[in-house]
Formats: C-alpha cells, structure tokens, sequence
C-alpha cells in the first residue's frame, strides 16, 4: 500500500479533475465541497507519504511495471515528499479561500475552473515526483496549459497577461523540449539517473552543452528567473484573486524544484563546463535577480505587483542557496523555498482579501481603510516580518543558513546581494507601513462588515505557519539535513 | 451563428455514404492497434472527423449531428476510462497501468494484457475525439458551447 503512495497523490486530484464535469453537470454548487475534501485527502495522504519516506526509506514508483531505465520512474525522496506536503496543503488553502472570492462573471463555468485547479495540482504533484525528463515535460505543460487559462478566466485585461504568459511560457517549454531531444539524441536515455551515469563521459560534446542551455532557459522562463520574468508580474496580478495564492506560491516554486533536480540529481555539483562551474552561474543569476526584483517592487504602487516582483526577488534568494553547492547553502535554499511558498501564498491572500472585502489595489487605499482591517493589517505585520527575514519568522533562517552557506563558500557577492535585497524588501514595506500608519488623509466613511471565515481563516493559518516555521526551523532543517540532500553533496 | 446544412445535393449524398464509413474505419483503425499501425490517437481523430463531417454537412441542428453535441458532455470521460484502468491495476496490486494485474475476474494473465491496453486506447480515442469536435464547435460558435453548458 505504501509503495502506491505517490500514484494515489497523483490520482487524487486527478480523478476529482476529470470527473467534476460530470459530477456537477446538475449541481454546480458542489465544486467547491468536493474541491476541498479531496485536497484535504490528498494533504493527510501527502503527510503519510512523507512519513513513509522518513522511516522506511524512499519509494521508487515505475509505472506499468516496467523497469526504470526504459518506463517511466517516479521517485518519492524526502525532498519530494516534504514539497508535496507543502503543495497540497497551501492547495487545499487556497481552494478554501477561492470559494467566495471566485469570479462572479463565470457562470457555468466555474465547474472547469475548478477542474483547472485540481488539475494544475496533480500536474504539480508530477513534476515534484517525475524522474524523466519527457514525463517532466508533460507535466511541465499541463500545469502550465491549466495556469494559463485560469490566469485568462477573468477577461479583461487579464486576457492580455494570459495571452503574454502564453507566449512566453511555449517558448519556455519549447525550449526545454528542444534541449531534452538534444540530450536524448547523445546518451539514449530520458531517465534522470541514467543520465547522470551517461552524461560526465559525455561533457565535451557541444550537443550536450547546448541541450543544457536551452533546458535551463526553458525552465528559467517558467520559474520567472531575473532576465525571463517580464511575464509574471502582470499575469499574476491580473489574475483572479482566487488563483493568484495558488499560482504565485506553488507554479514558479516547482519549476525551480525541477531545476535543481536537473541540477543537483541529473549533473554533478562540481560539474564544470568550458571552464564555468554550473553552480557559480546559479549563484550569480541569483544574485542578479534578488537585487533587481526587490528593486523593482519598491516601485511598485500596485499592491498585487509588488508583491509578485517580491517573488521575483525571493526567488533569487533560493538560488543562492542552491547554488553555493554545500550542505548548509543547499538545505538554507530548500528551507527558504518552503517559506517562500507559504508566504507568497499569505500575501496574495491578503491583496485577495483587501481586494475583494474593502476595494484596496494600491498602498494608497491601504492607508484609508487601515482602522477598519484588523485581520489584513495584523496578517501584513506578521509577513512583512517574514519577508524581511526577522527572528521570529521562517524568513529569517532561511537567509541565515543561506548567508552561512554562502559564507563557507567564500561567495561574499552572495552574501551582500541577500542583504542588499533584504535592505530593499524593508523599504517596500517602510513604504506600506507608512501608508498605514502616519497616513494624514482622512479616514473613509464607508462601513465595511466583518470578514467571511474562509478569509480569516487562510490569513491566519499563514500567518501562524510563518512564524512555526521559524520557531521549529531547528527540526526542520535537521529534516532537510537528513532526507533532502542530493547525493555526492 | 450556427453551422447551417450544406446546400449542395453531392456533398448531402456522398456524406450519407462516406460518414458510415470513415466511422468503420475509425473503429478498426483503433482496434486494429492491437496488431499493426493505428491505435487510440489515430482512431479517436478519426471518429472525431466522421462526426464533425456530419456536423458540416448535415447542419449544427440536424438529427445526425445530435451525437456530435451530447459527446461534447463527455470531456473527462476518456481520462476516466483511462484512470479507471490504471485504477483497477492497482486495486490488483500491481502498478497503475501495469496491466497484469487488472483486476476483472476470470482472465489469464495474457488476456488481462490485452484488455487492458484495448480498454486505455478506447479511453484515448474518447478524448481525442471529444477534443476535435468541441475545437470545431467552439471555433464556429460560441453558443453552442456557452448553451451547453448552462445547461
């Protein structure tokens, strides 16, 4: 029963998927209950995975039966399993938090939007799992394809980012595929560690060369990485405010995750071509992109951009870590892309929530209705503290173990671009803050009631995860330190 | 808008022989798989074609094109004869999809092998040919699409 674990994950979401068209031709109303409780199953069952994982060891997962060079492998590690509980239940949050904020306009449609979430999830759950570069790819544009239409659902303008989105994501996709075919043309093999036995013979060949680029440009378009992100901000601020928790903390972190496998579990970490240390490259674009993205929010007056372009810059953070090549950078990037996902997914349940109950889209409306917003107000502090990296919150060890990482790798470029970004990251939200606090405008007259419990409900739970994150971040990364380590590292 | 009938009498009496069998063909191309070239892809676009051949010809409103718009309900049951077979594996104990151990009473293994690859293609022909015609539909008319499913 355990060894079918990672199947079920996948099943789960996917069967809820494909028959919800079905199930709720007569009664529309049932989506959201049904989208729920199976996210919820799929979280326990995640959680039971990981546990298996813990103490009995990895579950290697060959589809039909037939053995891993030649099927299809899915491999359920400890790092796997720990996304995988993240995914499923930041999911599960944000399935609870689309119930009253889902687009009024969709009508009928709200049964495919539906479909759309569960979907994208189960493709997510194949990506985390996926030990085939094809089979990743697929997975790579299911997810995608979802988030493209859920990004476009609205109409509008959002039409507009989708469309972009589109475009760019093909050709992050094409791309990959492009350099997957180069790679399979010279080894023979699609299966990630057959590759990795095949591929150091092989590093003089230009194919290869080549073939490597063009996946890391692939992937690095969907993961928004500094010099591709243009496509980000405006999709995920033009989203519904539904989807757009789900898309900013899952979608572009588990693009990053099939990064590091290809770089961690496919090539070696002291792999260097044409005298380029692979990692040295990741560290830099790292850098670049935590700098520049946390640059970038601070000109932001719209709240849901400059919280995307936070996530830009985050995402350089965890490259860093990952790209110090030690244990300590390795499990810091791992730790921080846990809370990364749970803090994107907070903020943009806050810009959801301040959107939908009191109207707010820039720093500006913040100010004026403030008084009336406990529960935003209260949230924002708590990931405000998490974005910056201050003690309490998870946000705070992650950079330290990353800024440790970096350290004992003698990167000191590393270390001021994490605090260079940290320093920016405090100003965009000195400037929030001070829209809130010493705002001198006249408080609105408008009445706003009580939040919906599905609200209060998503803020606090991510926000009390930030802050466990970083009171249990010990156990934690003894966890990663244990379970989540590439071998050879 | 929606598709009118096709004026001219050739194309109306040509499309009364041909569509029957371009289904046939459909059809053995698709179980044909089992042996030689075809299989689910090519035999579910190819029954999607017959029945978008009789949505051009006959009309969006005609009695024969009636099927082609009540399989546009059936999006998801394609992947779900497909998932179910991969189900059924593993409530067999085997792998999903790992079609030994399909789990229908009374079959050797040889022949549990061949169901199960005939059932997941039939799956797939199901789907690819839902997705031709509902490409079609919702290319020349957003209504149709819109009608059916606002029920």
């Amino acid at each position: 029963m355990s060894q079918q674990l990672p199947a079920i994950l996948f099943l789960l979401p996917l069967f809820a998927a494909i028959s919800m068209p079905v199930i709720c031709l007569k009664h529309r109303h049932w989506c959201y209950p049904i989208s729920m409780a199976i996210l919820a199953a799929m979280t326990l069952v995640s959680i039971l995975n990981l546990h298996n994982v813990i103490h009995y060891g990895e579950v290697r997962y060959v589809f039909s039966g037939w053995a891993a060079p030649f099927g299809i492998e899915w491999v359920a590690d400890g790092l796997a399993s720990i996304i995988l509980v993240l995914l499923s239940s930041l999911g599960l949050l944000g399935v609870v938090f689309t119930g009253p904020t889902s687009p009024k306009a969709l009508g009928g449609r709200i049964v495919h939007y539906y479909t759309l979430i569960l979907l994208l999830i189960s493709a997510l759950t194949g990506i985390v799992f996926a030990r085939d570069l094809f089979n990743l790819f697929v997975f790579l544009e299911v997810a995608a394809i979802a988030s493209y239409a859920l990004v476009g659902v609205a109409g509008g303008r959002a039409l507009f980012a989708a469309f972009r989105y589109l475009i760019l994501g093909t050709l992050g996709a094409s791309l990959y595929l492009l350099g997957v075919s180069f790679l399979y043309a010279v080894t023979g093999t699609l299966n990630m560690a057959d590759l990795a036995d095949k591929l150091p013979l092989l590093l003089s060949s230009k194919a290869v060369v080549v073939g490597l680029v063009f996946m890391f440009i692939g992937l690095g378009i969907k993961m928004a990485v500094v010099p591709f992100h243009v496509w980000m901000p405006d999709a995920y601020a033009n989203a519904p405010d539904s989807i757009s928790p789900i898309l900013a903390s899952l979608v572009t972190k588990v693009a990053l995750l099939a990064w590091v496998r290809i770089i961690y579990w496919v090539l070696n970490v002291t792999i260097v071509i044409n005298d380029i240390p692979i990692l040295l490259l990741v560290a830099v674009l790292g850098a670049l992109a935590a700098v520049i993205g946390a640059s970038l929010a601070l000109a932001q007056r719209d709240i849901k951009m400059m919280f995307a372009y936070g996530g830009i810059s985050h995402i350089g953070i965890i490259l860093i870590g990952i790209g110090q090549g030690n244990q300590t950078g390795f499990v810091g990037g791992v730790f921080y892309l846990l809370n990364d996902a749970v803090m994107q997914a907070a903020l943009f349940f806050l810009a959801g929530v301040a959107f939908c109950h009191y109207g707010i889209r820039t720093i500006d409306d913040i100010g004026r209705v403030g008084k009336q917003a406990p529960w935003v107000i209260g949230s924002l502090i708590v990931m405000a503290l998490g974005m910056i990296g201050l003690p309490p919150t998870g946000g705070f060890f992650g950079k330290w173990y990353i800024i440790l990482g970096a350290l004992e790798a003698n990167n000191y470029v590393s270390v001021a671009a994490v605090l260079l970004s940290t320093l920016l990251t405090l100003a965009y939200f000195v400037k929030v803050f001070e829209a809130i606090f010493h705002q001198t405008s006249i408080q609105s007259d408008v009445q706003f009631g009580e939040i919906p419990l599905s609200f209060k409900l998503t803020l606090g739970v991510t926000s009390a995860a930030i802050i466990i994150l970083g009171l249990f971040s010990s156990p934690i990364v003894q966890l990663l330190l244990n379970h989540t380590l590439p071998p050879g590292l | 808008m929606v598709i009118l009938p096709h004026d001219s009498i050739i194309v109306q009496t040509l499309g009364r022989f041909l569509i029957p069998v371009v289904q046939m063909f459909g059809l053995y191309v698709l179980f044909f798989g089992q042996y030689g070239p075809g299989g689910g892809f090519v035999g579910g676009v190819i029954l999607g074609t017959g029945m978008i051949l009789s949505v051009l010809i006959f009309g969006h409103d005609a009695s024969r094109s009636q099927i082609a718009k009540k399989v546009l309900h059936a999006d998801g049951v394609g992947m779900l004869i497909f998932a179910g077979v991969g189900g059924l594996c593993m409530i067999g104990g085997g792998e999903f999809l790992n079609y030994a151990n399909l789990e229908i009473p009374g079959l050797e293994t040889a022949s549990r092998r061949s169901l199960g690859i005939v059932l997941t293609q039939i799956g797939v022909a199901v789907d690819v040919a839902v997705t031709a015609i509902s490409i079609v539909f919702s290319l020349s008319a957003e209504e149709i699409i819109e009608d059916s499913i606002n029920g």
